[in-house]
């Protein structure tokens, strides 16, 4: 292992520089394309795989791996470079940039990730990322996340031999300090870790002190369904998809939605009706409830009724027998996580101020919010909800699919992962261009 | 509809059966007046709580009919969680304000912005069954002991059920020699401790230390170097609670090998206390005088004969057969102030490893309570102890739990505080 990771910090950049930017993306590519062939076999293979572990339902395993296909497109891993760098062969060699200077991405020489937990495709989307830019990358993929990394990455291979030592998948769990992990994150000159806090704690004290850290940690998304789309039967149908989409493990899945009520309409508050709403909605895809969540789903669901039995505007929709559930709590001063599984808070507001106020506690941990509403009412509150540190404003349809592009917890995912080196120009003539 | 101190005379009537059964000997306790006094007793807590009486109908019962107490629905221990600047919300019966104790949990359920709160109205049932099984988890003789508690005093930390209940072992079974070594701000005495032990050791007097878990591995830590004690037989170390939050984890059979050689004890000199703040009434893993205390990881859990427990399936509620996993219920009859049935969130197993000799075929009990086949509860409960069975601690978060990058609940409440 150890002379692995010599070979891969040694070699791994000069073999990815000499295959050069649109080489690797164009592997990269047809890698990802054999993914969204549902007659390839490694499509198949992927299919069984991903569905064991990550014990998901045939049809949602189907609807991950088409969805990270689309990601891992040639049309989408350009937009994701463009995204990032306006001039991506700025990967390849100085290129003019702000003030007259030439700036130049340089990839790590060696790139160390981890991820846990059991999402399918985050490793798979970190080992794109890294090799994209050019990056040598040793990626230690989730516990419940081996299959899409190690077939992306024989599919890889297939595609390009050459690619052949510029990548290692990690044998180890993360965080053991083991003789080749610690060789590893030693050598890392930037780690990257995708991950809930336990995980980080386990590997920050093994990491030299010099070593950027870059964190992808745990996160909640919601959403807000403005008046003049809470009567949407559309809303709600999308809402339910996205409540379903990776079990809620996704940090894109919300948890917490707001209605804003439309007084006079009828008899219950607007959010209520919409709750029972979303609650018929998920109870029409129901499904076998992950066993491994009975017991978290059981805990949240007994706090709920008793909280209903003290105040009776509240209502608990479903339970760990059906599979999902929906809280309706009327007015809650903050945001408050559910415990996954196909569990939604529902909560009402009258002024959007409500909401910020209660998601400004969960600042540091907010991500994707749906917001339905027209285009203006939207634009209203969206500054607010930047502020605040939502980093994605979408609609319930899209919010569990992002784009390739997409600013992940406010980050350029692949900018992250180069350093600048930049060649300045002679005193006395500072002129103003393009940035890189 | 309730007449006008009806409830007053009820629970009267409730708190003194209750007493009966704590302060008569555990062998004496007719399992069959336990299961009527578990029912009316919560019979009447449907009728005087009105949060619960709601919960109870809203699973479409009616208490007046329901025949078995395991058909009452139990309280989540999370109901206990209060708000500091919100109204009470905790299950108690009776007024907040003239409550004769106030016990806090240290958040392992709650989140630091939310704690739960436990309101004691009546110390005396606390005390009654608390010492009652302490008797039995250490198997005291009824000869003063000294009481060492690598805790914080009672008056130091009045909302701590752990440091109240040391206290009410010390005011009993202490020979004048004890204390408590820990102060307020949770920092430990070690020069007062290391004198205490070394004091007990010299003159043969029994000790029982009691202690967190926690605690037991800090005071072995900052005693680092220093020779063993040599306590008298007899001692005993009562260590409760686990390591959750805390920077270092040191493994339960590690602990008591590294304690024992402190002391100069045998490790069956350790024992475990599981407990929590919304309960009144403890388990140990050991009944000394009834049979050999056995190595750690052979160890089960008992509870009194006015605790029952039971082993849930998560999805339903229903009674999981004996060897299966499932969510620990327990029926505690001391709280009969507050919620008797709780739902907590730690999972356990029943197992069939009796205390005395479990007759081959014979029904077996777990803390005094029927073993149910699943779906199909026992009329008949067998007397205790003597076919006995306890149920083992597997902790309180299955470690299988698909994680993804979603923040869930649970994180969060670690990530604050909880």
């Amino acid at each position: 292992m150890e002379a692995q990771l010599r070979l891969l910090s040694r070699e791994g950049g000069a073999r990815l520089r000499a295959l050069g930017l649109q080489a690797r993306l164009e592997v990269l590519a047809l890698a990802g394309a054999r993914l969204a062939d549902p007659s390839d076999r490694l499509r198949q293979e992927a299919e069984s795989r991903v569905a064991a572990e990550a014990a998901l339902s045939p049809q949602a395993t189907r609807t991950v791996l088409d969805a990270l296909a689309t990601a891992w497109s040639h049309p989408a891993l350009l937009a994701l470079l463009y995204a990032d760098f306006p001039d991506p062969t700025v990967l390849e060699g100085f290129r003019p940039g702000p003030s007259g200077a030439l700036h130049r991405a340089i990839p790590p020489r060696l790139l160390v990730q981890y991820a846990s937990g059991n999402v399918p495709g985050t490793s798979a989307t970190a080992l794109v990322r890294a090799l994209l830019v050019g990056a040598p990358t040793v990626l230690k993929p989730g516990h419940g996340d081996q299959a899409l990394p190690d077939l992306l990455a024989r599919s890889i291979l297939d595609a390009e031999p050459r690619f052949e030592g510029t990548f290692l998948l990690a044998p180890w769990r993360g965080g053991e300090g083991g003789p080749a992990e610690l060789a590893c994150l030693q050598a890392a000159d930037l780690m990257v870790i995708y991950g809930g806090l336990g995980a980080v704690e386990a590997v920050r004290g093994l990491l030299p002190p010099q070593t950027p850290l870059r964190i992808y940690g745990p996160r909640i998304s919601g959403g807000v369904v403005l008046a003049p789309c809470s009567a949407d039967p559309a809303v709600i149908e999308a809402a339910a998809d996205a409540v379903c989409a990776y079990e809620q493990r996704g940090c894109v899945s919300p948890q917490v939605i707001w209605v804003q009520e439309s007084p006079g309409r009828g008899p219950f508050p607007t959010s209520r009706a919409w709750a029972k709403a979303l609650a018929e909605a998920l109870e029409r895809r129901r499904g076998a409830l992950d066993p491994r969540l009975a017991v978290v789903h059981r805990t949240f669901y007994e706090e709920a009724v008793f909280a209903a039995a003290h105040d009776p505007t509240q209502a608990v929709y479903g339970g760990p027998d059906r599979g999902w559930m929906v809280q309706y709590t009327p007015n809650p001063s903050r945001m408050t996580p559910t415990c996954g599984g196909r569990t939604v808070r529902v909560h009402g507001f009258t002024d959007p101020a409500e909401v910020i106020a209660a998601m400004e506690p969960m600042a540091s941990y907010l991500q994707t919010l749906a917001v339905e509403g027209d285009p203006p009412s939207t634009l209203a509150i969206a500054d607010a909800l930047a502020r605040c540190g939502v980093t994605r404003i979408t609609s319930f349809a899209d919010q569990p699919w992002p784009p390739a592009w997409w600013r992940e917890d406010g980050d350029e995912p692949l900018r992250t992962l180069v350093r600048w080196s930049v060649i300045e120009p002679p005193r006395g003539k500072v002129e103003t261009t393009r940035t890189p | 509809m309730r007449r006008p101190g009806e409830g007053d005379w009820r629970r009267d009537d409730l708190r003194l059966r209750v007493l009966a059964l704590m302060q008569g000997s555990p062998d004496a306790a007719d399992p069959g007046e336990v299961e009527a006094l578990a029912l009316d007793l919560l019979r009447y807590q449907a009728s005087a709580n009105v949060v619960y009486g709601r919960l109870v109908a809203s699973r479409g019962l009616d208490p007046r009919r329901i025949r078995h107490w395991w058909d009452f629905p139990p309280v989540p221990v999370r109901g206990f969680r209060e708000s500091p600047a919100g109204p009470p919300r905790a299950p108690y019966i009776g007024d907040p304000a003239v409550a004769e104790a106030v016990f806090l949990t240290s958040g392992t359920t709650g989140g630091a912005e939310a704690r739960g709160v436990h309101r004691v109205r009546d110390l005396s049932l606390y005390h009654a069954s608390l010492l009652a099984w302490a008797r039995e988890g250490f198997g005291w003789d009824g000869q003063p002991v000294r009481v060492l508690a690598i805790l914080p005093a009672p008056d130091a930390r009045p909302d701590s059920s752990l440091s109240h209940m040391a206290g009410v072992l010390k005011a009993a079974w202490d020979d004048g020699g004890g204390g408590f070594f820990v102060d307020a701000e949770g920092v430990l005495d070690l020069e007062a401790l290391e004198s205490a032990l070394a004091d007990a050791a010299a003159k043969g007097s029994r000790a029982y230390v009691l202690s967190t878990a926690f605690a037991l591995v800090h005071w072995l830590d900052l005693r680092a170097g220093r020779p063993p004690h040599s306590l008298p037989p007899g001692s005993k170390v009562m260590e409760t609670g686990g390591f959750k939050g805390r920077t270092r984890e040191v493994p339960r059979a590690e602990l008591y090998r590294c304690t024992a050689a402190a002391l100069g004890l045998a490790e069956h000199a350790l024992i475990n206390e599981y407990g929590m703040t919304e309960m009144l009434s403890q388990f140990y893993d050991a009944l000394p005088a009834r049979a050999p205390i056995l190595a750690i990881d052979a160890r089960l859990h008992y509870g009194p004969p006015w605790v029952r427990t039971r082993v849930l399936d998560p999805v339903d509620l229903s009674p999981v057969p004996p060897g299966t996993p499932g969510l620990l219920a327990h029926l505690d009859l001391a709280n009969l102030d507050a919620a008797a049935y709780l739902l907590t969130e730690d999972l356990g197993v029943m197992e069939n490893s009796p205390v005395g000799s479990a007759p081959s075929g014979a029904p077996l009990e777990l803390s005094g309570a029927p073993l149910e086949p699943r779906r199909a509860p026992l009329e008949k409960t067998p007397s205790f102890p003597s076919r006995g069975a306890g149920f083992r601690i597997l902790g309180r978060h299955p470690d299988s739990v698909p994680r993804g990058c979603s923040l869930s609940m649970e994180a969060w409440l670690e990530a604050t505080g909880g």
